[in-house]
């Protein structure tokens, strides 16, 4: 039957389709969330107040955890302010909880048992899940830069357009690494509702890791935690482009996936 | 090329015992059915037949493809259709984007046509259609390849008595037109309707595997009678009498010659007397319900068999009212 579509991108469709209304739904929010603080920020930036020596006082650990550099320009405060609570944090945080859902969720909904009772690798259903969440994070990433770009100019400000596509180019492996979590924990834990929790709780616990051990002797180990290599302060402010933190997140990606595959295929569905 | 051979399939769930030692064939378009209660192991034995669980023990071929094999068993998936006994379908999809994608897995060269016997609503969301209307988007996606080995957990539940019929008549169609069929169900109507062959499951185990017409003819006759004199309990526990129940009528399940059932009635003064075949499940009883007492050995039984085997398939009802003498 070679006039059928591939397994796997069928899947992808089938999921990325159901998933269109919530994914423009949160593409609608965050942008809101984003235009929400750029508002702020000509009050602020017209405050006497001197901010950069204000968080220049604050404990390394947290400077680090917030990826604060400078909040005094547009880019150091769209950097704290959003990109690195709302795209490195909420959405690192929020893709690993979706995919947490995927494969435990069609197992526990008896929904996998009709997708394998089709001629269909479980490879094939692994790598389609993880596809089907690929157009959010291309969606997000190519909505919200445009968002933050016409935001920045409504309030007044000029924004390196080059550092603003950077920052969301880079957000994509990272992203995707998220996503690879999520699928990896989808087929360790049987209960969707835990699998979603333990993605998401461990994305966060790598995050506070490497918060915590950054500025300690042990900073090498941070480097386990996926947020480790997506700084988008350093993007923002200084123009850094860590394309070496890119390359191990698409690897690391690809290595989650891999994993879900090799752990799925032998897995007894039983939900 | 059998259908479907399994051989000495076990399947534990850790200590939990899922199945054990199942064996049995479902010849090229054969309707084979297991029969058992909820928890027998009729949907792990099915599951594990797909590859959904992969067996502690033994094996099975499905279109003469190796079942426990990944690959080799996706050749044979191609011809399946597999209907579970509670479809897990996207509530927030509509039937349609539902069907769109199962056809793009396996086909849909009957879709329209099932779509329409049934008078589906394929654009309405599946969490708002009926469980009956959800059973036949499942239905649909079952049936719509034209598949030729159907495996169906507990098919008919949730369909109205019309939907059943339906259903069956769908099922006949495709084995006529050449394809075989695994069902399972607790309802021992429906696989009487429709099976050839019966797997008795119990318990994990398969423990009896019969024709339909032979497990009729195991149920021997149900006899009612009434008759003028008091009746002493001790003179019916005899050899081919089960089931006994002692009232103002005495009822039984006889297994024995009918003869041997006119000597013993004899000694009566017979006033009313019903002789009908014996319900399909007072036959199923005999294999779960280890009291019922069993004083008939083979021979006897295979004797039963005779006098009512060859009528069994048309059920008729043998009776004789009135004093007799």
């Amino acid at each position: 039957m070679s006039d059928r579509t591939a397994p796997w991108l069928a899947i992808a469709r089938y999921d990325a389709a159901g998933r269109a209304r919530g994914s423009l739904v949160l593409t609608g929010l965050l942008s809101a969330f984003l235009l929400l603080f750029l508002a702020f920020f000509p009050s602020l930036a017209t405050a006497d107040a001197d901010l950069d020596a204000y968080v220049e006082a604050f404990p390394p650990a947290i400077r680090e955890a917030f990826g604060i550099i400078a909040i005094s320009s547009i880019e150091g405060f769209l950097a704290v302010e959003f990109y690195q609570f709302a795209w490195l944090l909420l959405v690192g945080l929020y893709l690993a909880y979706l995919a947490g859902g995927t494969i435990a969720g069609d197992v526990a909904s008896g929904r996998m048992d009709l997708t394998l009772s089709a001629p269909v690798a479980r490879r094939d259903v692994a790598i389609g899940r993880f596809l089907g969440l690929v157009p959010l994070v291309v969606l997000l990433n190519v909505a919200l830069p445009v968002v933050a770009y016409v935001g920045v100019l409504a309030v007044g400000e000029a924004i390196a357009v080059e550092r603003l596509l950077a920052v969301h180019a880079l957000a994509v492996p990272y992203h995707l690494t998220c996503v690879g979590l999520g699928l990896a924990v989808s087929t360790l834990v049987s209960r969707p509702g835990v699998a979603q929790r333990v993605a998401l709780g461990a994305l966060f616990a790598l995050f506070m890791f490497e918060s915590l051990v950054a500025s300690t002797e042990f900073s090498a180990a941070a480097d386990l935690s996926p947020t480790a290599h997506y700084d988008p302060s350093a993007v923002l402010v200084l123009g850094e482009y860590d394309l070496a933190g890119a390359a191990i997140l698409t690897a690391a990606a690809a290595v989650l996936v891999a994993l879900a595959v090799v752990r799925f295929r032998f897995a007894d569905l039983s939900g | 090329m059998p259908a479907i051979e399994c051989r000495g399939l076990s399947k534990y769930y850790g200590d939990v015992r899922g199945i054990e030692d199942v064996s049995f064939t479902v010849e090229d378009g054969e309707v084979f059915g297991f029969l058992g209660p909820n928890g027998a192991g009729k949907t792990t034995a099915i599951r594990t037949l797909l590859g959904f669980l992969s067996p502690t023990n033994g094996g099975a071929t499905l279109l003469g493809h190796d079942a426990t094999d990944p690959v080799d068993s996706r050749r044979a998936r191609e011809r399946i259709g597999y209907l579970p006994g509670d479809p897990g379908l996207d509530r927030d999809r509509t039937a349609g984007a539902f069907l769109d994608h199962q056809a793009a897995l396996r086909g849909e060269s009957s879709r329209d046509r099932l779509v329409e016997r049934f008078g589906l609503d394929e654009s309405r969301r599946v969490g708002d259609l009926s469980r009956g209307n959800r059973q036949k988007v499942a239905l649909v996606a079952a049936f719509m390849h034209d598949p030729e080995l159907l495996l169906l957990d507990e098919p008919t539940s949730g369909l109205d008595p019309l939907l059943q019929e339906e259903f069956a008549s769908l099922v006949r169609e495709r084995v006529d037109d050449g394809a075989s069929v695994l069902l399972s169900s607790h309802v021992l109507g429906e696989v009487a309707a429709l099976c050839d062959r019966v797997g008795v499951l119990r318990e994990g185990h398969l423990v009896a595997v019969e024709s339909v017409s032979e497990l009729r003819s195991r149920g021997g006759k149900q006899v009612r009678v009434r008759v003028a004199e008091d009746i002493d309990r001790d003179d019916f526990e005899r050899r081919g009498i089960m089931n006994l129940r002692v009232g103002e009528t005495v009822s039984f399940t006889w297994t024995g010659e009918y003869d041997a059932l006119i000597d013993l009635l004899s000694e009566y003064t017979v006033r009313d007397l019903d002789v009908v075949d014996a319900p399909l499940e007072e036959a199923f009883m005999t294999f779960y319900d280890g009291d019922v007492p069993g004083p008939i050995g083979g021979g006897e039984r295979r004797g039963s068999r005779e006098t009512s085997g060859s009528e069994s398939a048309e059920r008729p009802t043998a009776e004789s009212g009135g004093d007799t003498r």
